[in-house]
């Protein structure tokens, strides 16, 4: 097993108000599974999305990341897993503004010590397998958001991650560009890279082989199917 | 764990995006950087002037002579300039007294030379002003260190003869005498006709101790011709002394002022009718004063380096806030919270470093400038230029600790999720 949640409870607190935007998930999620997380806007998708990448800490509960308790985790520990095992790709795209597309690429390899030959090689050829060679130098005001997106997918491909999360990856592009972006999804995972894809689009959650349907921060259903 | 392998972000790397973050930014680096820039060359300018003024004064004193004391009246009625400089107000010291010294004395006392002095009207052909005239003994230009450029001072010779000879100051001889050249030329002091013999150095315009308007007679043929005649024993305003040796001066110091004492009839030190000043003593006092004033300064120019540091406090705090989304998504791609603290420090770090090399070199052309206007040389010690650089590199990191150890400990969600 690859990850799994364990009665996860996320509380927001506003001053006197207590928000639970989860209220108890549990999920296991093998090796190799491509997975869809459904649900309508403001159930907890993104807040669940987070706390699996490590970028949020439930307020109850346990996420066990390969065999390894998460809460114990120090925060330099943290940051090594997302770094190197954690893929993120962010619903708003998240690229450092002063940064060309090329060197966005190279930020997770520079934090994990790859040698500057190295890592410019590296990132030219993700951003060869995402279709944007020509635009390395561009900066990301002079990128259309799918390109934008492809950068910052790119970008979470890096260090070849067991674990690529994405936020609505295919919320801002056209239909064809969101073909794209899936189809490439797909390939990692049959390279063997686990995908968890948050989307709205039922026809997102068809390419994948299993749907979890969250509502009011609890999941209602999780359907598997043989093929994607 | 693996991570302990881990290298992250090379020092230059860290350097490079702090550069960026800077260069993106150009007037309100350049804005925080100046509070650091004013400090260092501030801190830099002032303790240059203060330290070419101490050396100003040393050389002064010291031009005077070397293991120098000085006989005059007591301390109540000394003059202006005070006993050690200038011998002036009424003749309290009897003659008899340097004779006496430098028989006693003879091991220890190198040189003696008695001062009477006053202004008379000097005259040569047309020419005719007011200078000080000082009757002496030859011993003078060793003692004073005021060998003539030109010529030579006067002899034993001329003071037991009462010779009219005299050695002029260098601007009393240019005054006079112009281009020509004054050697064995006649001048009139009061009337009374003498000979040049000799014409000292220049010694610059240093006020009250410059030699330039004063002529040099012998004693004896001064107290003859010149002083007012006075009933009984021969007195004169000062007796200078050169000591053998610089580290018994204190010592000879001491030991004259018991023997003058005891030649005086005198018991009491309130009572004593002279004093023995040591020109030591005014060296220390006065650069005493000037280190208590350069450090002052510098402390007033430490402050506004402080003041800048402050300003780069407060410009790291509107950046940390600013780059909260940028810090939020390089923690998400693996940055360590010191990898974060890293690359904060390096901006302030590059900023004042920039700003203490600029406010060096600035330093520099300040000083210079200020030494100009208050004919100083400033004297360049890089020991207080790295000093100040070390310390600008100091201020700038420890303000900018807190702005770098809160961006270091943003949790990354909040991050992100900022707007
Ligand atoms: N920092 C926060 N403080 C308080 N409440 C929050 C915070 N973050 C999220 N919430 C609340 O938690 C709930 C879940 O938010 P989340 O972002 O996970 O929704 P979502 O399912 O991703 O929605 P969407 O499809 O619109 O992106 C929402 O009601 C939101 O208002
Ligand atoms: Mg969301």
């Amino acid at each position: 097993m690859l990850l799994a949640l364990k009665g996860i409870r996320k509380v927001y607190r506003m001053g006197d108000v207590a928000f639970p935007a989860l209220k108890g998930v549990d999920l296991e999620v093998e090796e190799g599974e491509m997975l869809a997380i459904m649900g309508p806007s403001g159930s907890g998708k993104s807040t669940l999305l987070h706390i699996l990448g490590l970028l949020d800490r439930p307020t109850e509960g346990e996420y066990v990341l390969m065999n390894r308790p998460t809460s114990r985790l120090a925060e330099d520990e943290r940051a090594f897993l997302r770094n190197r095992f954690i893929g993120f790709v962010f619903q708003a795209f998240f690229l450092l503004p002063r940064l060309s597309a090329l060197e966005n690429v190279e930020v997770p390899l520079a934090y994990a010590g790859v040698p500057p030959g190295t890592r410019r090689r590296r990132a030219l050829e993700l951003l060869e397998r995402v279709g944007l060679l020509e635009k390395a130098n561009n900066l990301p005001n002079q990128l259309s958001g799918g390109q934008r997106q492809r950068v910052a997918i790119a970008r979470a491909l890096a260090l070849n991650p067991p674990l690529l999360l994405a936020d609505e990856p295919t919320g801002a592009l056209d239909t064809r560009t969101g073909e794209e972006v899936l189809a490439l999804f797909q390939a990692l995972n049959r390279e063997g890279t686990t995908v968890v894809i948050v989307t709205h689009e039922p026809h997102v959650a068809e390419k994948t082989n299993r749907i979890v349907r969250v509502l009011d921060g609890e999941i209602v259903a999780d359907e598997r199917r043989r093929h994607g | 764990m693996a991570e302990e392998k881990r290298i992250g972000l090379s020092l230059a790397e860290t350097l490079r995006i702090a550069w960026k973050a800077i260069a993106a930014n150009p007037l309100r680096s350049a804005l925080t950087a100046l509070g650091v820039i004013i400090g260092v060359a501030a801190v830099v300018a002032l303790t240059m002037v203060g330290q070419g003024t101490t050396r100003n004064v040393t050389q002064l004193l010291e031009g005077l002579g070397t293991n120098l004391l000085t006989v005059g009246p007591a301390q109540g009625n000394r003059g202006p300039g005070g006993g050690l400089v200038r011998a002036g107000g009424p003749e309290t010291i009897p003659l008899s007294d340097a004779y006496a010294i430098q028989e006693a004395f003879a091991e220890e006392v190198v040189g003696v030379a008695p001062v009477a002095q006053g202004r008379f009207q000097i005259r040569s052909g047309s020419t005719n002003f007011q200078a000080t005239v000082v009757g002496t003994w030859p011993d003078f230009a060793k003692v004073r260190n005021a060998e003539p450029e030109k010529g030579s001072f006067f002899t034993w010779d001329d003071v037991t003869a009462k010779r009219r000879v005299a050695v002029l100051g260098y601007g009393v001889a240019e005054d006079l005498f112009g281009t020509d050249d004054p050697l064995g030329q006649r001048i009139r002091i009061n009337g009374i006709p003498f000979t040049v013999v000799g014409v000292l150095p220049d010694k610059g315009d240093q006020g009250f101790v410059s030699t330039n308007y004063q002529v040099f007679v012998p004693l004896s043929t001064y107290l003859q011709r010149l002083a007012r005649p006075e009933a009984g024993e021969a007195k004169v305003n000062t007796i200078y002394l050169q000591g053998a040796s610089r580290d018994r001066l204190k010592d000879l110091q001491e030991r004259l002022t018991r023997f003058l004492a005891e030649r005086h009839g005198l018991t009491d030190p309130n009572d004593y009718d002279f004093s023995v000043a040591n020109q030591q003593d005014a060296l220390e006092s006065v650069n005493a004063t000037t280190r208590t004033l350069t450090l002052f300064l510098g402390g007033v120019a430490a402050i506004s380096l402080l003041v800048g540091g402050i300003g780069i406090m407060n410009i790291m705090l509107v950046s940390v806030t600013e780059r909260t989304r940028e810090i939020g998504v390089r923690k998400a791609l693996g940055a360590r919270p010191r990898d974060i603290l890293a690359q904060f420090l390096a901006e302030s770090v590059v900023l004042s470093v920039g700003g203490g090399t600029l406010g060096v070199v600035l330093g520099l052309g300040l000083a210079g400038a200020v030494g100009r206007a208050l004919t100083v040389t400033p004297v360049f010690s890089p020991g207080s230029a790295v000093v100040a650089f070390f310390f600008a590199v100091l201020v700038g990191i420890f303000f900018d600790l807190y702005p770098a150890w809160r961006a270091a400990r943003l949790d990354p969600v909040e991050a992100l999720r900022y707007e």
